[in-house]
């Protein structure tokens, strides 16, 4: 049963591996032997196709890398910011309104903000922040998912402690500040799937920042679009180095992400 | 009431974005000038059949890739759940890689594997098993489910690991009363595992309707920006996008883009409360 199992999973996660290596060893490949997808191994490793992109050879491909880990990072840490605030406001405190603003949070995940793309965009071009980085940070700061989230993990704590920070006089803010090291795994959790989430986010980026900024999913498009001039190896290159930050910052956190997710599940 | 403030500030942005403003654009004629034409637009995308075309393909996207990914994540969630710890954590980890790869590398990454006869789907599975080679790309039948197939693919470590920490939060006891009552394995998890993880099934597939509803990036950049052969492969948010902004047809036809969110995101609100209000018969019925 056991082995059965392990052999499975296995499987299932070579599946999943196999062609992100096979991206990884393409950056090293000619453009002839990645046309033939079925050879796995490159002839010879050759660095040039990282060499090329760094320098800056065909993109200033290391301004977007910077670009994007700067506008995903500031989204991050906005919407962890605002929803847990929000959230701890929601699951501890008893106000008017209160659950029609947890029935917004519920509609800003069931309505995605893909489809309101022609709105938004609207709004900020009214704002007159089209083209520059906050049209694409100020609509990542909110979600709704994360309002709904921190509502989960703070409802887990006792009452009890509220009042007795009532009662010991403290005000609110006080007492949001000395609760939320409880919630760190949560904070930390989210923020880094709030940094995946931007990190990919493709649709966004594409309609509102001009040339200057542009966030890596436009640049690999770029990279394949002109794929005449540029080798098919410096594409993969660039995918592989898109790649890195979220995979390192996965693997730093994993453990915190499982345990915040119990914690919301178990509840 | 200061904690109140970043909250408002929160879903006040985020409230004007999507639900003020699509009622003012639907309604006003032209861009920028102020002429109100009433339903005039939502009648225009009322008739458009590539509207309705890319609503159905979003819809079986959807629905495919829940269908797909959710038993899959569950099978491999009961059997990650058997493996010791350490290399469990590198299994679920491996899955997850995918996951966290820009939907449009995953794009650029199948275009290969699945372009034309070398392809390595062809290579390796279609052609030893006798069959023709499939021409995923260009084969109208065979566009929606290499999408889904992308999203599988994706998806599928996420939400596995969400019922990891699902599965793995089941009381022991539990188990083992069923075991002592003489329950099998089959009768195990239909009555003790499935029940325990079904408001998280639920989640996961809220969460997948509306990613899927969502979902631009990844047929985007597999379809360079058209839907396709015989628009096929349209989904609701590429066809928006080709509406309202030059990149696509060049119509710049912004109230008509409202308008269609506007026809639109009902029915993924209604699906996604199918969702839950399934949900919550079940568990009242319980």
């Amino acid at each position: 049963m056991r082995i059965a199992s392990l052999l499975l999973s296995l499987a299932a996660a070579c599946l999943c591996l196999y062609p992100l290596l096979w991206m990884f060893l393409s950056s090293f490949k000619t453009n002839r032997e990645i046309f033939q997808p079925t050879n796995f191994f490159p002839s010879i490793f050759d660095w040039s196709a990282y060499r090329s992109l760094l320098t800056g050879e065909f993109l200033p491909f290391q301004k977007y890398l910077i670009n994007s880990l700067l506008l995903s990072s500031g989204q991050a840490i906005l919407a962890t910011s605002s929803s847990l605030a929000a959230g701890f406001a929601l699951a501890k405190f008893r106000f008017p309104g209160r659950s029609v603003l947890v029935g917004l949070a519920i509609l800003l995940i069931l309505i995605p903000k893909q489809t309101m793309v022609v709105p938004t965009f609207e709004w900020l071009d009214r704002l007159n922040l089209i083209g520059s980085r906050w049209s694409l940070l100020l609509p990542g700061a909110v979600s709704g998912l994360g309002v709904l989230f921190f509502l989960q993990i703070f409802r887990n704590l006792p009452n009890e402690w509220m009042d007795q920070a009532r009662i010991e006089g403290l005000s609110p803010l006080r007492a949001f500040f000395l609760v939320v090291p409880l919630a760190m795994p949560g904070v930390v959790g989210f923020g880094v799937l709030h940094f995946v989430l931007s990190w990919q986010d493709h649709l966004l980026p594409l309609v509102v920042l001009d040339d200057e900024n542009i966030t890596l999913p436009l640049a690999l498009t770029k990279l394949r679009d002109a794929s005449f001039r540029i080798p098919e190896a410096v594409g993969m290159a660039a995918a592989c180095l898109s790649l890195l930050p979220v995979l390192v910052l996965f693997g730093l956190c994993i453990g915190n992400m499982k345990t915040a997710l119990r914690e919301v599940v178990q509840s | 009431m200061f904690w109140l403030i970043p909250m408002m500030l929160g879903i006040e942005i985020s409230l004007q974005d999507p639900v003020f403003r699509p009622s003012m654009a639907g309604d006003t004629g032209n861009n920028f000038g102020t002429s109100y034409v009433g339903t005039e637009n939502f009648k225009r995308v009322a008739n458009d059949p590539k509207f309705w075309k890319s609503l159905e393909n979003s819809l079986f996207y959807v629905i495919g890739s829940i269908l797909i990914i959710l038993p899959l994540s569950f099978f491999l969630a009961m059997n990650l759940k058997e493996i010791h710890r350490v290399p469990r954590g590198l299994l679920v980890f491996c899955l997850l890689v995918p996951g966290l790869a820009l939907p449009g590398v995953l794009s650029t990454l199948f275009y290969l594997f699945f372009h034309g006869r070398n392809g390595i789907l062809n290579q390796f599975l279609v052609i030893p098993l006798g069959m023709e080679p499939i021409n995923w790309m260009m084969d109208p039948k065979f566009i929606m489910p290499s999408l889904i197939l992308q999203s599988v693919w994706r998806w599928t470590g996420m939400i596995t690991l969400f019922f990891l920490c699902g599965l793995e939060a089941v009381p022991k006891w539990q188990i083992e009363t069923a075991r002592l009552e003489g329950a099998g394995a089959w009768m195990r998890i239909s009555w003790v595992w499935i029940p325990c993880i079904r408001h998280l099934g639920v989640f996961a597939a809220v969460f997948l309707a509306v990613d899927g509803f969502a979902s631009f990036s990844g047929a985007y950049v597999l379809l360079g920006g058209s839907g396709g052969m015989l628009d096929s492969g349209l989904l609701l948010v590429t066809y928006l996008y080709q509406v309202a902004f030059p990149g696509g047809g060049g119509r710049f036809d912004f109230p008509a883009a409202a308008a269609m969110s506007l026809i639109a995101f009902p029915f993924a609100a209604a699906l996604s409360y199918a969702l839950l209000w399934i949900r919550s018969s079940a568990s009242s019925s319980k």
